[in-house]
């Protein structure tokens, strides 16, 4: 065991002292001039995971609850809609919306609109099926003994079972923002200046494939990883596991 | 609108969805290999091995897929195709460990020391009555994993491989019945989610103890 332990940080440490002695030597004064141009495009794309974020929960919960609580019609509409989202592929989202919404609508949409619009409409499908397990883990007791109490149903909606939810569906509701960050640098596809995108017009620009890829990687880990942590803080499991 | 347009590309879309059935069904197979064995060797107990399937899991799940696909076909330049399954088994093989580990993990080890304690041997335990409890718990959260690997086939579209949404946009750059085209598209992505969906229920219920 302590062996391992040893083998285990000599590892480690011979593969970042690697990292960073490749990371030295290569030419970065192509590449330095660029950084607020880069560190900008990854703003643009937390502001649009955020946004689109923010619309999915708005959006979420009423189509949880109606698909929770809702009468039959309204409730297989509901589902058929979120599994139609659910099972096309989110490249084909964002196409759909940027070519052909303005087709059927004969307005044209800017690219950071249908992006946007992409982006909150895959985050408000899955965000639904986070609500709907959240208010499916609240026990059904729990209703029972607040109705007994003699609390009104929207009553025993907002002050038993939604506050329980919410803090059961956290956890999943900030890995969902992870999947919706990586699902940001698909915007790239039709050319709105995310991450992605200013990181290979800048390759295209200057070439300096290698150091290009290694900010951009590293973008892209340390935003999702410090998602991440932020989930293993607020839940509880997560610290059971480490 | 104009539904004509798909029957003139027939022969386009069928052959999309030829190489998109062709790369998920690889995709599939190579990130449950890679998955269900990183998921076992973490398993194992071992502190360097924990470590490393550890580290694997968590860089590949932190990374988008478009980063790994981009970063095989044109820093490491492999061909598009190679470069395409690489990726959406480096990528989905890293969700597939962590449904191993903890349908491993759902087993309870009690279930090994009554085995044992009954005179089966190790291997019999785990043949008998570890492997068949895991598989069970495994199979739902699979089917999820697979929908999202023949979704994920979406993207390697961006490195012309010419799957079903590649076609989509040529339909539409040549013809600019992008709306038609996607539609259809989008039926088909439906349709190969749910045989996928089809085939998983399907053992699933074999599985299920009567």
């Amino acid at each position: 065991m302590n062996v391992q332990v040893w083998i285990w940080r000599w590892l480690v440490t011979v593969v970042l002292g690697f990292g960073a002695w490749v990371t030295a030597r290569l030419d970065w004064s192509r590449v330095a001039p660029s950084w607020e141009f880069l560190l900008l495009a990854l703003g643009r794309s937390w502001w649009l995971a955020l946004i689109a974020m923010a619309i999915g929960i708005v959006t979420a919960v009423p189509l949880a609850l109606l698909r929770v609580y809702g009468t039959p019609w309204p409730r297989r509409l509901v589902a058929l809609l979120i599994d139609a989202v659910r099972a096309t592929p989110e490249l084909m989202i964002i196409f759909w919306v940027y070519f052909t919404l303005p087709i059927v609508t004969g307005s044209q949409v800017s690219a950071w609109n249908a992006a946007l619009g992409s982006l909150a409409v895959i985050a408000s499908a899955y965000l639904a099926e986070v609500v709907r397990a959240g208010l499916y883990s609240v026990p059904d007791t729990q209703r029972e003994a607040a109705r007994a109490l003699g609390l009104k149903s929207f009553a025993v909606f907002r002050l038993v079972v939604l506050p329980q939810a919410l803090r059961n569906m956290l956890p999943a509701l900030i890995a969902q923002l992870v999947s919706l960050f990586k699902t940001t640098s698909l915007v790239y596809a039709i050319g709105v200046m995310d991450f992605f995108r200013a990181v290979s017009v800048t390759n295209n620009a200057v070439y300096a494939p290698y150091p290009l890829y290694i900010v951009l990687a590293a973008g892209y880990f340390v935003s999702c990883w410090a998602i991440t942590q932020v989930v293993r803080r607020c839940d509880p499991a997560y610290q059971l596991l480490d | 609108m104009d539904w004509a347009v798909l029957w003139e590309y027939r022969a386009a879309l069928a052959g999309g969805l030829a190489v998109t059935l062709e790369v998920s069904a690889l995709a599939i197979v190579g990130a449950t290999v890679v998955g269900v064995l990183v998921g076992c060797l973490r398993g194992t107990g071992s502190y360097l091995l924990q470590r490393l399937t550890a580290t694997y899991t968590e860089l590949l799940r932190n990374l988008p897929l478009i980063v790994k696909l981009f970063f095989l076909y044109f820093v490491i330049g492999l061909p598009a195709l190679p470069a395409a399954l690489a990726a959406l088994v480096l990528h989905q093989s890293a969700y597939i460990a962590d449904v191993t580990e903890a349908g491993l993990r759902s087993v309870g080890r009690g279930q090994l020391d009554a085995g044992l304690s009954l005179g089966l041997k190790r291997w019999q335990v785990y043949r008998r009555i570890i492997l068949p409890q895991t598989v069970r718990v495994m199979l739902p959260p699979m089917t999820s994993q697979y929908v999202s690997v023949v979704k994920n086939t979406s993207v390697v579209a961006l490195i012309g491989v010419t799957d079903l949404t590649f076609q989509t946009q040529q339909i539409n750059v040549e013809t600019f019945r992008g709306f038609e085209a996607a539609t259809a598209v989008t039926l088909l992505y439906m349709l190969v989610a749910g045989v996928v969906i089809g085939g998983m229920t399907w053992l699933q219920r074999r599985q299920t103890v009567r």
